[in-house]
């Protein structure tokens, strides 16, 4: 028999729920009113745990454009590359804040992946499973908010703004699932109630009430999680104050550039900071199969303050450590510029930036042959990456989950993590 | 004024010239002008020379003297005019004919003296990557090409024009030669004479200055701005016309064309007519001419069909009666400005579903030719018979 | 060691002795009697007390909702709890059975069975229904599920081709589905590499995919409405090329044979070699083969000779009911995973085949069962006791969410409502359609809870409006204590108890305009723990 395909050991929801540091009594105590963040014994433990903001280049951004230049090949386009920081590592000339502080970025530029178009890509790099296997296979982001999040915590785990990933929890289930912010960071549908506040808090009061009525002799599983999750939703809707950062942003506009992908990213940053485990921020516009030059300059302009932005203002705060910051899509862009000045979806060389989190900075991991046709050296699959990631996360990159009865691992077996790039 | 009959005056540089008008209707491609280092990005005649330049995606910029008579092999170029580090965007010629300007994506505008002197001769093969490109293919039986070869003059002297600090993305020289305006990627418009370089207007838009025209009398500029994002708030397009002492805008046609990126913009020899076209990668045959009155910014007339996936040139013919429109369809098509009529059509749609570009057009100043830039890498030349 | 094990032996003599013997009443006794010599015998191995029988109100909730997929009206269950009939749940369950809504019902189950909530072809299959109106039309014409099953292979009636059309061009994906669901089987690993611990290859793999390799799914467009066929190619073979991790491009496979699952290679004629497809033309159907393997598949899959089928429905339908399967997860019938209760899985699968494969004969034994009706409270936590000691709790599906709520309310009163505005739609499917983990786990979630507490698509059914449950409360002129004793009954089932009744109409009392105040009391008991659930 073999060992690697058991079934019947599972973590049960149960398991979950310890880690939830319930009470006893089923009821979290109601904080209606009370201050924005929940003090369980979870949260000590969670606090420690990395967290990991993803900045996704929904997509797909051209790696020749911006960290893998080929200056002088005709694959080489109009952008011409800056020196960074870092001695060896140029970046294009369009990304000059971001090249101020490469010392803290790893670039992967030898990315070969698998699936070379959007549904089946953005699926892919969310998830490093192929989306033709029909598993649910979970985001990158549940799985972090399984491992490293507090489900006792007054917000959502597991954040995302604008376009961004496709697959949801997955097997994970809906205790994991995204909870959406629209581009401009607004809260999404029904987080707005339509009671007056204390019309909201004795409509709860008596709902506690005939909770507490009904959990005095029903004592399954399924009530007490239907409770615990109306409490999180109502606790969400007290703590929402965190998501306004109206009165942050004149300050921080400057740094972060004022762009909606800017403002997303300093609401990543307050989000960590309040101890959200996992935000994704999409920034739209990189499928540029037509003007690609056009598109990246104008994208850049936007990436640059932002992504430079928030990991200075993380590294200030003292939260980069636990911090990983990932920058990617789902596909790279051709080497070749075609006949619409545009760069199609290339997956055989292409490249992914990580940053904070333990990860090693000012690094260049694989490198691309002289126009970036193929990878040259240390190619990294999906699987590496997820596992690069999750290790540095702390979470075991092998954990295994039953889907229906199958089981399943985070990464696909064979999945190394790359050591070099963690510190 | 405008009957066409009367002399010119050799001061009189907006009214039409006269001329026997070719005949519009028969055009014939007299030669293709071979050059595929990369895309042919620009093309001008030199004055009332036989001189055609023509500029690329890397910089490049050389110079062709031109049969008198359509017919025979296509002549080869003679001068090459060395400076640029990247995309040329746009060429223009002083109608003396003595000074050839080029706007380029490496923040600059060159000022070439057409007489100087040169620093020496290089060879060029014409058709170096049609060679290099079989030759990775010959295992699949693909044919290499003979090789074109060619004899340059090689010009390293000229002035930069250097106030702006972003890609230069277009630019318009009016037709007494004496006044530029330029535009660049950071939203930038000067205005500025050409004989000193000094700098006469300059002021920002909002998005990134992109189809640009400086009226006959110079008191007006059109700017179609753009911001290119596709799925974003953030993105932007506009068309306004400014007042171009003041550098205040005058009309805002944004309404009017909302959403839509202007490629280019021409003003008529008597500035009575402002033709704007239709770029960016739109959708079917919407990237069309629309003619303006530039008194009150009322739209006159849009000619059909338009270019599909979108408009990259405009050139008003000198007869001032017609102009020439170029797209992302490697088509070149001749209007009557009046009716609104299409003349004739030059060239045809090629390639798959998605074509080759002609990013420039160019009129001879007696009208009997037409030079247009082909990112297929090469200047194609039209000839009208008369 | 040695004595334990003797021991162990001993005890495995005497536990199968009386498992015969109790087999052989069984010949004799009702089904739902064996139901619970078994049940019984197990509670006893185990030292388990299963929960006291349930209350009336307790009971009538959960027959109507796993019969008829709602709750039942104000006037229903003051009608069932005021009835001395000693027999009026067994004379509940006849009328039940017999009713539309429970045609209806089943066919919203077994759509969600063969479907799920992301079919394959999704374009396709987003919309169904015309399945749902066939698939509805079987269970009020009592089809037996042989037939039913034989038809969704087939693919021939109007209506029943989109089971198929879900797999368009992925006969794997057919191979994994119809084993799942059909035989109770897991092939999916055995798609890569010969599976881990069953004794499934990949050549059992790709010999069932054989059967689906042929079909060929049909389009045509009328208007904008598409419509589909399923035909049938007269060749065409599974290649198969070894384990997924000694693939190399350009490999090719060898052909497979078709061969039913665990049992023979089809016996089939020859492919004649120069045999020639017609080509597809738009409008025309490809014409029958002479030789129909998607035919031999039916007949071996719904055949009673079949080693899977009937356990595989008999364990399905046992667990729709009674929470988890005697063999569990239901649709992993395989060496390790043994029955909890063999004989009584035996037994029903025995007496079901005997019976036709009449479902709702099955369902009228299982639910008439002391098992089925034992109470749903106590101490025990699991949602699917493990020894069927406490009825299970399962979250309502989204479609019973929605029924439910326009019942409970009063929703449609004075008016019928058309057929389709009794599904869920987008919004209930988004945050009720998937409320478990992969396991089958409930998990409460933020989304359904944001979307309970804020949005108006859940006010409404709590909102005063002329009619509905609030509008009769509001209008009643009956004490606060009455309104809300009718409040539990309408919107619980049950009476209130004298504490609710004491806090409710505190709670009712405590603003002069009482608008506002009925309209929160309902919203509080729709969506509470004990609403959410069957249980």
């Amino acid at each position: 028999m073999n060992p690697i395909c058991r079934v019947g050991e599972h973590l049960s929801r149960r398991a979950f729920l310890k880690g939830a540091a319930v009470t006893g009594s089923g009821l979290i105590l109601p904080n209606w009113g009370g201050l924005a963040h929940a003090k369980s014994a979870a949260e000590g433990a969670t606090k420690a745990k990395k967290r990991c903001i993803l900045l996704w280049m929904n997509g797909g951004a051209s790696q020749i454009d911006t960290f893998d230049m080929k200056p002088g090949r005709p694959t080489g386009g109009p952008f011409r590359p800056i020196q960074s920081k870092v001695t060896g590592l140029q970046v294009c000339e369009y990304l000059p804040k971001v090249a101020a502080v490469a010392d803290k970025l790893a670039v992967i530029r030898s990315m070969q992946t698998h699936s070379p178009d959007h549904p089946d890509g953005i699926y892919h790099m969310h998830t490093c499973y192929k989306m033709s296997e029909r598993t649910p296979h979970p985001e990158l982001g549940a799985v972090i908010a399984k491992f490293n999040g507090d489900q006792a915590s007054d917000l959502p785990t597991f954040v995302r703004m604008g376009s961004c990933g496709n697959a949801g929890s997955g097997y994970l289930g809906p205790a994991h699932e995204p909870f959406g912010l629209g581009r401009d960071g607004k809260l999404g549908s029904f987080s707005t109630p339509y009671l007056a506040d204390d019309a909201e808090k004795k409509r709860a009061e008596l709902f506690r009430f005939v909770e507490s009525e009904f959990a005095a002799d029903h004592k399954a599983e399924p009530f007490e999680s239907h409770r615990t999750a109306k409490e999180r939703a109502w606790r969400l809707l007290r703590a929402k104050t965190v998501f306004d950062i109206s009165k942050e942003w004149p300050a921080a506009k400057e740094r972060y550039g004022d762009s909606e992908f800017g403002r997303g990213c300093l609401m990543a940053r307050k989000l960590v900071e309040a101890g959200v485990p996992f935000v994704e921020v999409g920034q739209e516009n990189y499928d540029s199969h037509a003007d690609n030059f056009v598109c990246h300059k104008a994208n850049m302009q936007l990436l640059d303050p932002a992504y430079s932005g928030l990991l200075t203002d993380l590294a200030e705060r003292g939260l980069l450590q636990d911090t990983l910051v990932v920058w990617m899509g789902e596909v790279g862009r051709t080497p070749g510029i075609n006949n619409r000045a545009g760069r199609d979806h290339f997956i055989r060389a292409w490249t992914i930036v990580l940053a904070g989190g333990g990860v090693k900075g000012g690094q260049i991991y694989g490198s691309t042959d002289a126009d970036g046709k193929d990878v040259k050296e240390n190619p990294v699959s999906e699987g590496d990456l997820f596992a690069t990631i999750y290790k540095a996360l702390g979470i075991n990159h092998r954990a295994k989950h039953l889907s229906g009865v199958r089981p399943v691992w985070l990464t696909p077996e064979g999945s190394q993590p790359l050591q070099e790039l963690l510190g | 004024m405008s009957s066409g009959t009367n002399e010119n005056r050799p001061d009189d540089l907006t009214t039409p010239r006269r001329f026997a008008v070719p005949d519009l209707t028969k055009p014939t491609q007299s030669w293709t002008l071979t050059w595929d280092a990369d895309w042919v990005t620009s093309v001008a005649f030199i004055g009332g020379t036989r001189k055609v330049a023509a500029g690329n995606n890397r910089g490049g910029i050389l110079v062709w003297d031109l049969p008198e008579k359509p017919g025979g092999d296509a002549p080869k170029p003679t001068l090459r005019l060395d400076g640029h580090t990247n995309c040329v965007s746009k060429l223009a010629s002083t109608p003396d004919s003595k000074t050839l300007l080029s706007a380029s994506y490496d923040h600059t505008v060159r000022l070439w003296d057409t007489a100087a002197a040169t620093t020496g001769e290089e060879k060029l093969v014409l058709n170096a990557m049609a060679i290099a490109d079989a030759e990775r293919r010959k295992n699949n039986g693909a044919k290499v090409p003979p090789p074109m070869p060619a004899t340059v003059s090689v010009v390293k002297a000229s002035e930069v024009f250097d106030a702006h600090k972003e890609w230069v993305v277009n630019l318009d020289l009016t037709r007494d030669g004496q006044t530029v305006i330029s535009g660049d990627d950071g939203g930038h418009v000067i205005i500025w004479d050409r004989a000193t370089k000094a700098v006469q207007k300059r002021w920002q838009v909002k998005g990134w200055a992109y189809a640009l025209a400086l009226s006959p009398d110079k008191k007006q500029a059109c700017v179609g701005e753009r911001y290119p994002l596709v799925f974003d708030s953030g993105r932007h397009a506009a068309i306004k016309l400014w007042n171009a002492t003041t550098g205040e805008a005058t009309t805002d046609l944004s309404a009017e064309f909302k959403g839509m990126h202007m490629a280019a913009a021409a003003y008529s020899l008597d500035g009575k007519v402002l033709a704007v076209g239709r770029g960016g990668e739109s959708d079917g045959p919407s990237g069309i001419v629309t003619l303006l009155d530039p008194s009150n910014g009322k739209k006159i007339k849009a000619l059909a069909p338009g270019h599909i996936s979108g408009l990259t040139d405009i050139a008003f013919h000198p007869d001032g009666k017609h102009l020439a429109s170029a797209g992302r369809d490697t088509v070149v098509r001749v209007w009557e400005v009046a009716s609104g009529k299409l003349v004739s059509e030059l060239g045809k749609s090629r390639g798959g579903q998605f074509k080759d570009w002609v990013h420039a057009v160019s009129w001879s100043t007696d009208g009997a030719w037409l030079a247009a830039a082909d990112m297929a890498g090469s200047v194609q030349m039209w000839h009208f018979p008369n | 060691m040695r004595r334990v094990r003797t021991l162990a032996i001993a005890t495995g003599i005497l536990a199968s002795l009386l498992c015969e013997l109790r087999q052989a009443r069984a010949a004799e006794d009702t089904v739902r009697q064996f139901i619970d010599t078994e049940l019984k015998a197990g509670w006893q191995k185990k030292g388990i007390t299963p929960a006291p029988r349930s209350p009336d109100a307790e009971f009538l909730r959960r027959v109507y909702l796993d019969l008829v997929g709602t709750v039942p009206t104000y006037d229903e269950t003051v009608a069932f709890l005021s009835d001395k009939e000693p027999k009026k749940r067994e004379k509940l369950i006849d009328k039940l059975l017999a009713e539309p809504r429970f045609a209806r019902h089943q066919a919203d189950v077994w759509d969600l069975v063969l479907f799920g909530r992301h079919p394959g072809n999704i374009d396709a299959t987003r919309k169904r229904d015309g399945f749902k109106v066939w698939l509805t039309k079987q269970f009020a014409d009592g089809v037996a599920y042989d037939q039913l099953v034989r038809e969704l292979l087939q693919g021939e009636q109007p209506g029943s081709e989109l089971f198929q059309v879900q797999f368009r061009n992925q006969p794997e994906e057919a191979t994994i589905a119809v084993s799942r669901i059909f035989l109770g089987t897991q092939l999916g690993c055995a798609k890569c590499h010969d599976h881990p611990y069953d004794k499934w290859t990949q050549k059992d793999f790709y010999g069932m995919a054989g059967f689906f390799v042929r079909i060929v799914v049909e389009e045509a467009t009328a208007g904008n409405v598409k419509t589909y066929t399923i035909a049938e190619k007269a060749s065409g073979e599974v290649l198969f090329s070894g384990a997924a991790k000694d693939q190399q491009p350009g490999k090719k496979g060898e052909p497979v044979k078709p061969r039913f699952l665990g049992g023979t290679d089809l016996a089939e004629p020859p492919t004649p070699k120069d045999v020639k497809e017609p080509a597809p033309k738009a409008g025309t159907k490809l014409p029958k083969p002479p030789f129909s393997r998607k035919q031999k598949l039916a007949d071996w899959v719904t055949s009673t000779d079949n080693p899977f089928f009937a356990k595989a429905v008999a364990n399905r339908v046992w667990a729709q009911f009674m929470g988890r399967g005697i063999v569990h997860p239901i649709d992993d019938f395989q060496s390790e995973n043994v029955p909890s209760h063999p004989a009584l899985l035996t037994a029903l699968a025995e007496r079901l085949t005997a019976k036709k494969f009449d479902l709702k004969w099955l369902i009228r034994e299982i639910v008439n069962s002391e098992a089925y009706q034992l109470a749903g409270s106590g101490a025990v936590t699991d949602a699917l006791p493990k020894s069927f000691e406490r009825a299970r709790v399962r979250p309502l599906i989204a479609e019973e969410i929605v029924l439910s709520l326009r019942t409970a309310t009063a929703f449609d009163l004075g008016s019928k409502p058309d057929e389709k505005s009794l599904n869920p739609d987008d919004y209930f499917l988004r945050h009720f359609g998937e409320p478990t983990n992969g396991q089958g786990d409930f998990q409460g979630s933020l989304s359904e809870h944001l979307f309970w507490n804020n949005a108006e698509q859940v006010r409404v059914f709590a909102r005063r409006k002329k009619g509905n449950l609030t509008d009769q409360l509001l209008t009643s002129t009956d004490p606060w204590e009455k309104r809300v004793d009718r409040l539990f009954l309408t919107l619980l089932n049950r009476p209130a108890k004298p504490n609710e009744i004491a806090k409710f109409v505190e709670f009712l009392k405590s603003d002069p305009k009482p608008d506002a105040r009925v309209e929160d009391a309902v919203w509080v008991l729709l969506t509470s723990s004990e609403f959410r659930f069957n249980h």
